[in-house]
């Protein structure tokens, strides 16, 4: 497939993007994430787009699958209306407060914090400790 | 945190107290239901409790009378109904095939324990020693606690049939025709360990017994249980029951309930988890699902269900704002997002079907894997030469973001 932006042209492999973001997609929406950092990895290093091209479309696919996904919990009875009260405000308040402190802090520090957690968090889920 | 941003919270919390306090009116405790809570019984064996409430959680003293020497064990439950699934996907060990068949009830009740004499303190322990792979069938015969387990033995339970073919369309399968009383006893029993998880949610060992028949035991209700009214119910033996006695656990604000989830909580608990993970994910440029899921299942005894069904809407508005700020200066391709996002579209048709068919422990060992996987790619991302390209990319990004934003105001002017 060809895909035009911004004046120029990309050649995508439609075959490796769809069959990588079906299965993110699963995984995804079975553990109920966004999988935003393994869809913009899939399309800059498995697809070769440039990261101009990646942020917003890769957000766009994303978006299908998180409302497909809600849609399917609902259905199954797994959505807590009292509970998505609680984290929604939250979420919208923490999104507005993140740009305000984003200038202040160094991303690669932030990237190296996020590192140490995941890694812990990790090692507790697999029962390490 | 700045002065600004802290009158942002707070403006924000009043708006979550408003929300709550209404809903919070709306499901007071029926007052009616209050009845004494000592009764004569009818029966060979009486039982009493010291007082008709707790708030979020308690001691309860039960006191009563049995025939002399018999074993008194007591069964509670709530009157509150909490959702419990398991599929079986087990090898039979008679016919060497797996079932693949899910069972699923609605009427599960949201707290539910028996109450074993003291003396079987050494069969509970052994018990506990099996971990994860504990039995509760069996654990209930080897406490003698089988004779009290009355409650979950009568709920409903439906039973699918699921097939490859029904799960990739995401589909339940087929359901099964009802189950006889012994089957359902013994599935019912399955789905008590699913829900509960643990032998200690569901049994212990501290009924006393004098030699007389005179029995005392302590009941404690933890806290984050289910509101509602609390049945106890005394047993002796087959078919010698006491008449039931009941207590209400009070929760009030901040503390909520959530239905679906079966738990009572503070609704800061997760308001401020949410908060904090939201601008941490933010930051780091990952949505914060990956961080909340886990730290919510290890926190609180919510279902991996209801947290990840939850979870994901939250961030529909973040992502739906996102698209729309980007699309407002043409940074989409609309041709490729949507191409990749129909296959996505099938992906989480599939994957909430599966959530379903795994345990908690198996939620939480997958995603321990995936976190690692993500830590590797933002550990890369952290690397020097990664972070020379990136910068050429982001000029790149930054560059044509200016031309998009000149050229959509260009266009407006």
């Amino acid at each position: 497939m060809i895909v035009t932006f911004w004046g120029h042209e990309f050649k995508v492999n439609l075959v490796v993007g769809c069959i990588g973001g079906f299965l993110i997609a699963i995984v995804s929406s079975m553990f109920g994430f966004g999988g935003g950092p393994f869809m913009v990895p899939l399309m800059t290093i498995a697809l070769g787009l440039p990261m101009y091209v990646v942020v917003g479309s890769s957000l766009l696919a994303i978006f299908f699958n998180t409302l497909m996904g809600t849609m399917r919990h609902y259905q199954f009875g797994n959505f807590d209306p009292l509970f998505f009260l609680i984290m929604f405000p939250a979420a919208i308040l923490g999104g507005y407060i993140a740009p305000k402190i984003a200038k202040r802090v160094s991303p690669l520090t932030v990237k190296r914090i996020a590192v140490a957690g995941l890694v812990i968090l990790a090692l507790n889920l697999l029962g390490v400790y | 945190m700045s002065q600004r941003n802290f009158s942002y919270c707070a403006a924000a919390l009043l708006a979550v107290f408003m929300v709550f306090a209404v809903s919070n009116g709306q499901s007071k405790p029926k007052s009616a239901t209050e009845k004494p809570s000592a009764r004569k019984a009818s029966s060979r064996i009486t039982v009493q409790i010291d007082k008709s409430s707790v708030k979020n959680g308690g001691t309860i003293i039960v006191t009563g009378k049995a025939p002399r020497g018999k074993a008194v064990y007591l069964e509670v439950y709530s009157e509150k109904k909490v959702r419990a699934s398991r599929f079986d996907a087990d090898v039979d060990k008679k016919t060497g095939k797996r079932p693949y068949l899910l069972y699923m009830t609605h009427e599960m009740p949201a707290y539910y324990k028996i109450f074993a004499p003291k003396d079987r303190k050494e069969a509970l322990d052994k018990i506990r020693k099996e971990g994860k792979s504990w039995s509760y069938s069996k654990a209930l015969e080897d406490m003698g606690a089988d004779i009290a387990y009355a409650v979950p033995a009568k709920i409903t339970i439906d039973k699918y049939q699921a097939t490859l073919l029904g799960s990739i369309i995401g589909s339940r399968g087929k359901l099964q025709p009802g189950m006889d009383a012994k089957e359902n006893t013994k599935r019912s029993m399955q789905l008590v360990k699913a829900r509960f998880r643990s032998a200690d949610k569901v049994l212990s060992a501290d009924v006393e017994t004098a030699p007389d028949g005179v029995y005392k035991a302590e009941i404690k209700i933890r806290r984050g249980l289910a509101p509602g009214i609390y049945t106890i119910t005394a047993v002796a033996g087959k078919g010698m029951k006491s008449a039931p006695v009941t207590f209400e656990n009070k929760i009030s604000f901040p503390l909520l309930y959530l239905t679906n989830g079966g738990t009572s909580l503070n609704l800061f608990g997760p308001f401020f988890l949410t908060l904090v993970i939201a601008i941490f994910g933010v930051l780091m440029g990952a949505g914060g699902g990956f961080i909340m899921n886990p730290l919510l299942v290890l926190f609180w005894p919510l279902p991996h269900t209801v947290v990840a069904g939850t979870v994901m809407p939250t961030v529909l508005f973040s992502q739906g704002s996102g698209i729309y700020n980007y699309s407002k200066i043409k940074f989409i391709s609309w041709k490729l997002g949507i191409a990749i996002g129909l296959a996505m579209v099938a992906g989480g048709f599939i994957g909430p079907k599966l959530t379903e068919m795994i345990t908690l422990d198996q939620f939480k060992f997958v995603f321990g894997w995936i976190l690692l996987v993500l830590a590797g790619l933002m550990f890369w991302q952290t690397t020097p030469g990664y972070l020379e390209k990136n910068k050429k990319e982001q000029a790149i990004l930054t560059e044509f973001k200016k031309q998009a934003e000149a050229a959509a105001r260009a266009k407006k002017g």
